[in-house]
């Protein structure tokens, strides 16, 4: 327990002096202004453009579906490529052989990664959502918004998802090219099935793409609920194969 | 009592057998350099050591207790300095060494009192800057300085003084002199000067295959012949010395220039006494009589051969 603290401390200081929390609290701070002042002006900047289209007025819900977008598909990609290099630094620098050598443990290493990705991951996601919450406060009034727990939390379930195969792929290739290929290629892999209609529900993607509908009361959150456990039960499961193929990995 | 003990060791890595049937063991309280040029299989073996590689065959013994890859027991009783020792750039000497020491479980009282007790044993208590910022001869020492502090009972150095320059050489060989006595020291090196100034046993590797291992002392006694060069005043002199019937039926004998000769010999007193003997006798006095001790390069090159 100690020696977890410990190391889970190191992670905090090395994502804190490196500017890698900077730079994620930053981003998601400009994503969390963005979404409203966008939803708001998008008919107007439409408008001057010159363009000729019957826009219904913004609502709140307009807010949120920027959110959705930023937080879901910039955010994430920020948030992936910052995290790349969660496992390959340590092997690539070396950094990891003397600390194993002291007897920490490895399964320790992927569970103080894993814990710290998450919180940057968790804390990120909150201030992205209490930006965007206030500056459409002043706007809108903010009505007509279904099952707001279960639509806020799927896409970040996601993104723990995500973390948890950038260490996967990271123990497999030592390389954060290989963390990202891993992720790359699956979301390559769960885009194509989100085309097949009969692979909506089960599909973990699903849970960032498409939970607007579920906000805007359209989908029912029974037809999310295979998702949610799918990405779930994958979560643990690749933080498992990580520690396993992690301890019989030769550094 | 060998606090280290390696057995009919084996690893192969593809089609390269890095170590090959290798067996030495480490005496408690020595200072034991592992000699061997580059990719001879020093690196390789002290992974194994550490149970950072699986063998392929045999087994190390750590103080009695076998080490098991991926297993991290036997390493409580190891400090281990990488050869290129790499640490996070972002943190300080202090929060560096607090980071090991809660990993290997001390107190927060002893991993303060020990960091201020190492890092003036290496030099680096007055440093404040960042490792990243460090010169290569001070994560050297930091790298000391993180090895000791469990009180290992072995210190395992892979070649602490290679990328060095002669004054950071200096420091190391130094810090690891004034260590001898509390922890047994195993380092790596090819530097063979480093291994004359500190160590006390060796054991000397070629191709994953030990070449030999022993005691300083009774390597250069059993390996090498001893010499004595001498430097006549005429070449006539020298030739008749030569042709002198003790001398040139008992040694052999190496010509160096006109007046000087070499002459090997395995028993060196008494030698010593005879050649002094005759050149007295025969008034054949030398401008120069010396001794030359076996050199650590003359054993080591007998040893690969």
């Amino acid at each position: 327990m100690k020696a977890y603290l410990a190391f889970t401390k190191k992670e905090f200081i090395e994502y804190l002096r490196t500017y890698k929390l900077l730079i994620m609290g930053l981003v998601f701070l400009l994503f969390g202004m963005m979404n409203p002042v966008l939803a708001k002006f998008t008919p107007e900047i439409i408008k001057a453009a010159g363009i000729e289209i019957q826009l219904p007025d913004p609502t709140a819900l307009d807010s949120w579906a920027q959110f959705f977008k930023n937080v879901g598909q910039m955010g994430m990609v920020v948030m992936v490529v910052i995290f790349s290099g969660i496992m390959a630094n340590e092997f690539s620098k070396g950094t990891l052989i003397n600390i194993l050598t002291k007897g920490l443990k490895r399964s320790t290493v992927i569970l103080s990664k894993f814990t710290v990705a998450s919180i940057i991951w968790t804390l990120s996601y909150l201030f992205c959502f209490g930006v965007t919450y206030i500056y459409t406060l002043v706007f809108w009034e903010m009505t007509g918004l279904h099952q707001v727990f279960w639509t806020f939390f799927s896409p970040w379930l996601y993104g723990e998802f995500l973390i948890s195969l950038l260490i996967l792929g990271g123990v497999l290739f030592k390389s954060g090219i290989g963390s990202l290929l891993l992720v790359g290629g699956l979301t390559i892999v769960m885009t194509i099935l989100s085309i097949f209609p009969q692979f909506h529900d089960t599909n973990p993607m699903t849970l960032s793409s498409d939970n607007m509908s579920l906000l805007a009361g359209l989908k029912d959150l029974n037809t999310f609920v295979p998702a949610l456990w799918i990405c779930l039960l994958l979560t643990v499961l690749v933080m498992i194969s990580s520690v396993v193929l992690f301890d019989h990995k030769q550094v | 009592m060998d606090i280290l003990e390696i057995q009919h060791l084996s690893k192969r890595f593809g089609s390269t057998q890095a170590i090959d049937d290798l067996s030495f063991s480490v005496p408690e309280g020595s200072i034991f350099g592992f000699i061997g040029q580059n990719g001879a299989g020093k690196t390789t073996t002290m992974k194994l050591v550490l149970g950072l590689l699986k063998a392929d065959q045999g087994s190390v013994l750590i103080d009695g207790e076998k080490v098991s890859f991926g297993e991290t027991k036997t390493n409580r009783k190891i400090g281990y300095l990488p050869d290129v020792p790499e640490f996070y750039n972002y943190l300080r000497a202090r929060e560096y060494l607090d980071l090991c020491g809660k990993i290997t479980g001390l107190s927060n009282e002893l991993i303060k009192s020990r960091s201020d007790e190492l890092l003036s044993l290496v030099g680096l208590s007055k440093v404040t800057k960042k490792i990243g910022a460090y010169s290569r001869g001070m994560k050297q020492r930091l790298g000391i300085a993180q090895a000791l502090l469990n009180e290992p009972r072995l210190l395992i150095c892979d070649e602490p003084t290679s990328a060095l320059d002669p004054l950071g050489r200096k420091e190391i060989l130094d810090i690891l002199s004034q260590v001898k006595g509390k922890t047994t020291v195993l380092f790596s090196t090819h530097i063979l000067s480093d291994v004359e100034r500190i160590c006390d046993h060796v054991a000397v590797i070629s191709h994953g295959k030990l070449m030999m291992a022993d005691s300083l002392a009774n390597i250069k006694a059993n390996h090498a012949s001893e010499s004595i060069s001498l430097e006549f005043k005429t070449p006539q002199d020298k030739e008749a010395f030569m042709d002198h019937n003790e001398i040139k039926n008992h040694f052999i004998l190496k010509t160096e220039g006109q007046t000087g000769l070499l002459l090997q010999t395995k028993e060196l007193l008494k030698t010593e006494a005879l050649v002094l003997k005759i050149l007295v006798d025969h008034n054949w006095l030398p401008i120069k009589f010396e001794v030359n001790e076996p050199s650590i390069e003359s054993l080591f090159l007998e040893a690969l051969q």
